[in-house]
């Protein structure tokens, strides 16, 4: 009996075959390219990437197939970016690039968009970028609440609309799941409107609560200033006559 | 088809022997140190970021493999002569690379799969988070794509001429292959009539493996993976690790063992 992997001599009938198959490797190729890539290529990288950041992880990610692992990457490289105190010299510009650009390569990472909006906002006061950022991030990741109540928070902020931010922060953390970067936000409020009891109590439970080593170190930073207010304050009305 | 297994069987020892699994340990503890450092480097979603890496490490471990298993039984087949003992036996050619293809690909899902365990294990376990379902998609599209990889790294094989020149165009292939979607995107771009026709010519003689790339797609909102995708995915596989493997079983037939 003829073996089943027996080759023709003529080789007649395997060139055919590879004619068929290779054909149809062709055709269904294409219809996967309409499932990998849905809208437009073009859209989804000359459109929504800053071409001011000149990144060779960019070039990387694109072309080796791992956006998401090098959006991880370039994430660390933003935090370090904004932990060098040497940047702040410039005060940070590159930021919201940079939070950009992780954000294109990895769009479902909401951390992108709460950390870096927090940081322009609240620290750097840059609510247009805070506030375009935060619009990516509910563009990307439509289901997920935490981005919309940011976006919300930070509308009052905006307008320095204290009386209304603070009982929608309160409440929305009462509700239980606020991400700690809303409670942070609640805690600074507190601090800004001088109700510094309050933010004593926020910053102590964020620093019995949370998991995050550089949220700790905030929080002792931050109970240390508050301390030092509420101690000084004591002595002058103390010392009033 | 029983010769056929046993070629399978014989490929799978001869590469435990060559301690292909040692890969396996190394990879898994040195993606394992990297994905737990990155993910206590960034600021939160730290199981997301250790199952991201994971599937990279996945990744990169059953390419590893590839890679080393090619570089290993060059040299032993042929450069050795190896193959001269296998095909005086009552084998025929096409029956040996195929069985060769089911040995490589045995050992690559076995170091994937374990390695998937042992990430899925440390989330669950250690970490005390949810393995998504699409994590094991993802491994499955990875599994495809390794064995549209497998074989043409031993089409590669049949065709060249040394060891350094089988490594070289598998991994060049498997670096154009990811680079499909830039590809298109050129074809979209107003080029010459004959640029683009060399584009789509290379776009459909390259793996297209921006296909099995689950992985950067897990958490997309807009994904959809349903019969059809599955369906296609294993059609295109199948058809064209066909279309490789038959390219690589006339080059052996053609070859001359003197």
């Amino acid at each position: 009996m003829r073996p089943l992997l027996a080759m023709d001599r003529s080789l007649k009938w395997p060139a055919v075959l590879l004619a068929v198959f290779f054909l149809a490797q062709a055709w269904l190729s294409s219809r996967l390219d309409h499932w990998v890539h849905p809208e437009p290529f073009e859209s989804s990288q000359s459109g929504t990437l800053d071409p001011r950041i000149v990144s060779s992880l960019r070039a990387v990610a694109f072309l080796t197939g791992y956006k998401v692992l090098i959006g991880h990457v370039f994430w660390i490289r933003v935090i370090q970016y904004y932990g060098d105190a040497e940047n702040g010299a410039d005060h940070y510009s590159k930021l919201y690039d940079y939070c950009r650009l992780a954000s294109d390569l990895n769009p479902q990472f909401i951390s992108v968009y709460s950390y870096g909006a927090a940081a322009l906002a609240y620290q750097l006061n840059r609510e247009d970028e805070a506030f375009k950022l935060l619009q990516k991030g509910v563009q990307a990741n439509p289901q997920d609440a935490s981005l919309k109540l940011m976006y919300a928070a930070l509308t009052y902020h905006g307008h320095s609309d204290y009386k209304k931010e603070i009982p929608f922060l309160e409440t929305q953390i009462a509700q239980g799941n606020a991400p700690t970067m809303m409670v942070n936000i609640l805690a600074n409020t507190y601090m800004k409107v001088g109700r510094n009891e309050d933010a004593i109590r926020l910053w102590r439970h964020i620093l019995a609560t949370t998991d995050s080593d550089v949220t700790k170190d905030e929080a002792a930073k931050k109970l240390k200033e508050l301390y030092a207010i509420t101690k000084v304050k004591k002595v002058d009305e103390a010392t009033k006559p | 088809m029983y010769r056929l297994f046993r070629v399978a069987q014989f490929t799978f020892r001869e590469l435990i022997r060559s301690r292909m699994l040692y890969i396996w340990v190394i990879s898994c503890v040195v993606f394992c140190a990297l994905a737990f450092l990155l993910s206590i480097l960034s600021f939160g979603e730290v199981h997301k970021i250790f199952m991201d890496l994971g599937l990279v490490g996945m990744e990169f471990s059953g390419l590893l493999v590839l890679i080393l298993s090619l570089a290993v039984t060059y040299n032993t087949e042929f450069d050795q002569k190896a193959i001269y003992l296998q095909l005086c036996k009552p084998l025929t050619r096409g029956e040996y690379l195929l069985g060769r293809v089911l040995g490589f690909f045995l050992i690559i899902s076995l170091v994937i799969i374990s390695m998937g365990l042992v990430i899925g294990g440390l989330v669950v376990f250690i970490g005390g988070g949810k393995v998504g379902l699409l994590f094991v998609d993802s491994t499955i599209f990875l599994l495809l794509e390794m064995l549209v990889l497998t074989t043409l790294g031993l089409a590669f094989q049949m065709i060249g001429t040394s060891m350094v020149g089988v490594v070289l165009y598998s991994m060049f292939t498997i670096f154009l292959g990811h680079c499909i979607g830039q590809v298109e995107w050129l074809l979209s771009q107003k080029l010459s009539n004959t640029v683009k026709m060399i584009l789509r010519v290379v776009h459909f003689f390259l793996p297209n493996l921006e296909a099995f790339n689950l992985k950067d797609r897990i958490y997309d909102p807009d994904l959809v993976l349903g019969w059809v995708q599955w369906r296609e995915a294993f059609l295109y596989a199948f058809a064209y690790s066909f279309v490789v493997f038959l390219i690589g079983w006339i080059n052996l037939e053609k070859r001359q063992f003197e």
